[in-house]
C-alpha cells in the first residue's frame, strides 16, 4: 500500500535538509520514538511504541538514510520487530523543492505489516500509516519553524 | 509469558489511585476490546483495574430534557431500557445493533467511546446528538472528545462515568454492518435538535466519526430522506481498505444518511 502526500515546510531547502538528517529531528519527529542511537553513518537503532487504540507494542529495529541526493531528495527506512505483535518495515521517499523562502516537501510512504498486528489491523493498517506519517511531518514542520525563528 | 494483575475497584477514587500505582495499567470496562486484544499478545498491560464494581458508572436516568447513560452500562442494557427507548429510540435501536449478544452483555458506553474505534456506532449518536462525556474530573463536550481514530481528550488516568445526551425532537441512526463483526463500514446517525439537523458519520472516515455539514444544511432546509441521500459526499477523506474502497463507502454514507433519516420521521 502507498500512501503519499506533501507539505509547505517554512525553511530553506538547505535547513530542511539538514533536518532531515539530524538524528535528533528525526527521532522527535518519529511517532512514539524512545530511542534513536547512530551506529554508522545514515544507520541507526531505534525503540518506538506503537500505540493504537487497545494496541501498544514497542517495536526494536533500524533506521536508514540511503540514496541521497544533497539537498534534492533521500530515502529514509525503517524495520522494526514487535516481538509476537509481528514486524513492521517500510519507508517514505523524500523530496524537496525551493518554493520561495519555504520548502515543498514531497513524500511517497510504502508500508509492509505482518504477523499478528496485520490480522488485527488489516482495516486499519492504511488509516495508521497515514496518520503516522502526517504526524511526522507535522511534528517536522513545528520543528522547522521553532529553528527559523530561534 | 507475561504477568497481569487484576484489580476490582469499589469506587472512582479507589479505581484512580490503583492506576496511579500501576506500572503500565488499564481501566477494564467490558473487556470486549481490550482483553481480545492482549490474548493476541498487542497489549501487556501490567495492571487491570476492572470498573465494573463502580455504582457511579451504573444506571440510567432521564429528566425530560436529558438522558444520562453511565458509562458502565451495557449495549443491551441501553437496547432494552423504557427510558431509553421513550426519549431516543435511535440510541436503543443502535445499542440493539451492535455486534453480537455475547458483546451487547458485556461492552460498555465508556469502553466504546474510550476506545474511538472509527466503527463503533455510539460516536455516531454521541457526536450527532451533542451529547456531554462526564468524567471523574471535568466534563468534555462531544466535539473536543474525540481526536481522530482511537484518540480521545481522555488523559491516561481519566474515568469515564457516564454521558448525557439532550433529547432531540427525533433522530435515527442507520448502518451498514459489516457482516463478520457488525462494526459499522458506514454508520449515520441523523437528529433534528433544538438547534436544527445534526449528522455524524462513522465508519467511513479516515479520521474516525466526523460531522456531515453539507448534509445538515441540506436537511435545514428540507427534512427528508431525498435531502441527505442527495448531497454530494467526496471520497477523499474516507478509508479503503479490505472491506470497500473510499469510493464504495461514500456512495454507502449517502444511502445510510437517506435511511437514518427515514428512521426518524
Ligand atoms: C466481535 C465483536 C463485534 C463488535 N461489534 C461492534 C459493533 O458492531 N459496533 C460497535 O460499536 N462496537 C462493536 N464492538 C465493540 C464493543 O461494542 C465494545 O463496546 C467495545 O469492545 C469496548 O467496550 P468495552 O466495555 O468492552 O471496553 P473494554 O474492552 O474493557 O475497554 C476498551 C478501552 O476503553 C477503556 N475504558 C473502558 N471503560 C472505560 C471508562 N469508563 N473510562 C475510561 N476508559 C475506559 C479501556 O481502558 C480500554 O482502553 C464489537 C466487539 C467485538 C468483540
Amino acid at each position: 500500500m502507498d500512501i503519499g502526500g506533501e507539505y509547505l515546510v517554512p525553511a530553506s531547502r538547505e535547513i530542511v535538509w539538514e533536518m532531515l538528517n539530524d538524528p535528533e529531528v528525526l527521532a522527535q519527529c518519529i511517532p512514539g520514538c524512545e530511542e534513536l542511537e547512530a551506529t554508522a553513518e545514515d544507520e541507526f537503532t531505534a525503540k518506538v511504541v506503537l500505540k493504537i487504540g487497545p494496541v501498544k507494542a514497542k517495536f526494536s529495529g533500524v533506521v536508514t538514510l540511503s540514496d541521497k541526493v544533497h539537498p534534492e531528495s533521500y530515502r529514509l527506512s525503517g524495520e522494526g520487530k514487535g516481538g509476537i505483535a509481528g514486524f513492521a518495515k517500510g519507508g517514505a521517499n523524500i523530496r524537496l523543492e525551493e518554493s520561495g523562502s519555504d520548502t515543498k516537501l514531497t513524500y511517497e510512504v510504502d508500508v509492509q505489516v505482518g504477523g499478528k498486528i496485520a490480522q488485527l489491523g488489516s482495516r486499519l493498517i492504511a488509516s495508521t500509516s497515514k496518520k503516522l506519517a502526517s504526524k511526522f511531518f507535522i511534528t517536522f514542520c513545528e520543528v522547522a519553524q521553532t529553528r527559523v525563528s530561534a | 509469558m507475561y504477568e497481569t494483575k487484576y484489580h476490582k475497584a469499589g469506587s472512582l477514587d479507589n479505581a484512580t489511585s490503583l492506576m496511579g500505582s500501576a506500572d503500565d495499567g488499564k481501566y477494564l470496562g467490558g473487556g470486549m476490546t481490550l482483553i481480545p486484544t492482549m490474548k493476541q499478545r498487542l497489549a501487556a498491560p501490567s495492571d487491570l483495574v476492572d470498573l465494573g464494581g463502580i455504582a457511579d458508572l451504573q444506571g440510567i436516568s432521564t429528566d425530560g430534557s436529558t438522558l444520562t447513560i453511565g458509562a458502565g452500562v451495557t449495549h443491551a442494557e441501553v437496547a432494552g431500557s423504557s427510558d431509553v427507548q421513550g426519549a431516543i429510540p435511535a440510541l436503543a435501536a443502535l445499542a440493539s445493533h451492535i455486534g453480537d449478544p455475547h458483546v451487547r452483555n458485556c461492552g460498555t458506553l465508556g469502553g466504546s467511546i474510550a476506545n474511538n474505534d472509527p466503527a463503533a456506532d455510539y460516536p455516531a449518536a454521541v457526536l450527532a446528538l451533542g451529547a456531554t462525556i462526564k468524567t471523574n474530573s471535568r466534563e468534555i463536550t462531544a466535539g473536543d472528545f474525540f481526536n481522530g481514530m482511537f484518540e480521545t481528550s481522555l488523559s491516561d488516568d481519566e474515568i469515564i462515568v457516564s454521558v448525557s445526551f439532550p433529547i432531540p425532537e427525533k433522530a435515527g441512526y442507520a448502518k451498514f454492518p459489516n457482516p463478520a463483526s457488525r462494526y459499522a463500514m458506514a454508520g449515520v446517525f441523523a437528529a433534528s435538535t433544538s438547534d436544527g439537523p445534526r449528522v455524524a458519520v462513522t465508519g467511513a472516515g479516515q479520521d474516525g466519526v466526523y460531522r456531515e455539514d453539507a448534509m445538515e444544511a441540506a436537511l435545514s432546509a428540507d427534512w427528508s430522506p431525498a435531502a441527505a441521500s442527495g448531497v454530494d459526499v467526496s471520497a477523499d477523506d474516507l478509508m479503503s481498505d479490505i472491506h470497500g474502497t473510499s469510493d464504495y463507502r461514500a456512495n454507502l454514507v449517502k444511502v445510510m444518511a437517506g435511511r437514518a433519516v427515514e428512521a426518524a420521521g
